[in-house]
């Protein structure tokens, strides 16, 4: 039973989760709405920045119930904790399973629709922020694990490439769940959507940018909720299984020859000069 | 540490069953009074939601360390809530009433608590280092992946005419 001592052990981080999570589910969803649309607080991101606040690491004068012992065991706790939410998840996506199988096509393609962040951010960080090689691990994908994974066995992470790849999976580990809450309550107001095409899309990062995404989503089309939690999972393990090959095999090698075309060549151009 | 559940799980290749069995235990308790503070679904109904949620996540880790082939322990967990909630298998009415009892977005709310007692010192250095520039970027690229996918499922199911 050493496990449960092991876990007893970390009494604080369990309690502190507890109360936190129950004020954040007392607070409960609040809708802020302007002009084009509204932006829904999700109990799940009050959770998050409470904790930040607690945390020793980013509030070094308000942390001392956390310690650093707590800060470690939290890491590989989040897994776990997200395992019962994609059960959760799975079971509903059995039910739909004729939803599922109806929408296959767009499923599977919009997996390729994850290209949009080349289009959208390459040139941006190329030539709007003149960025170096960091663009190319900074733009080729979402930065979850499999694309760091990636990225750390082609150029290692100390490369400017894994620079640019960090960065951006810190932000997304940060901050990921706000700007999906934001993206989903934006684009679900606007009504211009399919709610099934923004369910799907809800599934192309982690499983808590999967939660801030649907629990923004169903608030505002409740009466789509199984549909749109069925629609999401099924893309979210299906990103599972091709986010991998995607990220290897099309969105690196088109980064990586885009950057060779373009800024490469004054990257080259530069170098020559000082030789000379 | 080195008698904690999840720490020994970084040095060993294979997932212990017996340490992730007691911590999900704890994280379901957890995820249960989020489950009955929230949503205020009546607790006799949500334990039992939450039972069923917990065998779920047993089966697919069991799945994830004997199985023949790797998958990530999640695609094991979603695979076998899926094929338990399917129309033919036998009892899965029963299943997806049990699991109605549990809201998707108050087991989320620990997981992000956990995610924020988590933040690491070397995270705080990489997001200042990093600076205003890849933040900036880093808003593109969710979305630029969320919009384009957006794009390509409405397009489809647009030629579908459904």
């Amino acid at each position: 039973m050493n496990a449960l001592r092991g876990q007893l052990e970390l009494w604080r981080l369990h309690l502190a989760v507890i109360i936190l999570g129950a004020i954040a589910e007392l607070i409960g969803i609040q809708k802020i709405s302007f002009g084009i649309g509204a932006i829904l607080l999700l109990p799940l991101l009050y959770a998050f920045v409470m904790a930040a606040l607690m945390n020793p690491n980013v509030m070094p004068k308000l942390g001392k119930f956390i310690r650093e012992k707590e800060v470690k065991a939290a890491s590989p706790l989040i897994v776990i904790a997200i395992m019962p939410f994609i059960a959760k998840f799975g079971t509903t996506i059995g039910p739909a399973i004729e939803t599922i199988i109806e929408a296959g096509p767009a499923l599977l393609l919009q997996e390729l629709g994850n290209l949009g962040t080349i289009v959208l951010a390459f040139p941006l960080a190329v030539w709007g922020l003149k960025m170096g090689r960091e663009a190319i691990g900074a733009t080729f994908s979402i930065a979850r694990e499999p694309n760091l994974a990636i990225i750390a066995d082609r150029y290692t992470l100390k490369s400017p490439e894994g620079t640019g790849v960090m960065g951006v999976y810190v932000i997304g580990t940060l901050f990921g769940t706000f700007i999906f809450a934001i993206l989903a309550s934006l684009f679900a107001s606007s009504g211009l959507f399919d709610p099934r095409a923004l369910a799907m899309a809800c599934g192309i990062g982690s499983g808590s940018m999967m939660a801030a995404c649907t629990g923004a989503l169903t608030e505002v089309v409740p009466n789509m909720k199984d549909e749109i939690l069925a629609l999401a999972g099924a893309s979210n393990l299906l990103t599972y299984a091709t986010g991998l090959y995607a990220g290897l095999f099309i969105a690196l090698p088109i980064v990586e020859k885009l950057y060779n075309a373009t800024a490469g060549k004054n990257d080259l151009a530069t170098a020559n000069k000082k030789e000379a | 540490m080195s008698d904690s559940a999840v720490a020994m799980e970084r040095t060993r290749p294979n997932i212990n069953l017996t340490d992730h069995a007691v911590t999900l235990i704890i994280v379901c308790l957890v995820g249960l009074v989020m489950n009955t503070v929230g949503p205020a679904i009546p607790l006799a109904d949500g334990f039992v939601g939450m039972v069923v949620i917990y065998l779920i996540s047993m089966v697919g880790l069991i799945l994830t360390r004997f199985a023949p082939f790797y998958l990530p322990s999640v695609a094991w967990i979603s695979l076998v809530g899926i094929v338990a909630t399917l129309p033919w298998t036998p009892g899965s009415e029963w299943i997806v009433a049990q699991a109605k009892s549990v809201n998707f977005l108050a087991l989320a709310t620990p997981a992000l608590a956990y995610a924020g007692f988590a933040i690491a010192k070397k995270e705080i250095e990489v997001a200042k280092h990093s600076g205003w520039k890849l933040a900036l970027v880093a808003c593109l690229v969710f979305l630029g992946t969320y919009a384009g996918s957006v794009l390509v499922a409405e397009l489809i199911l647009r030629l579908q005419g459904s």
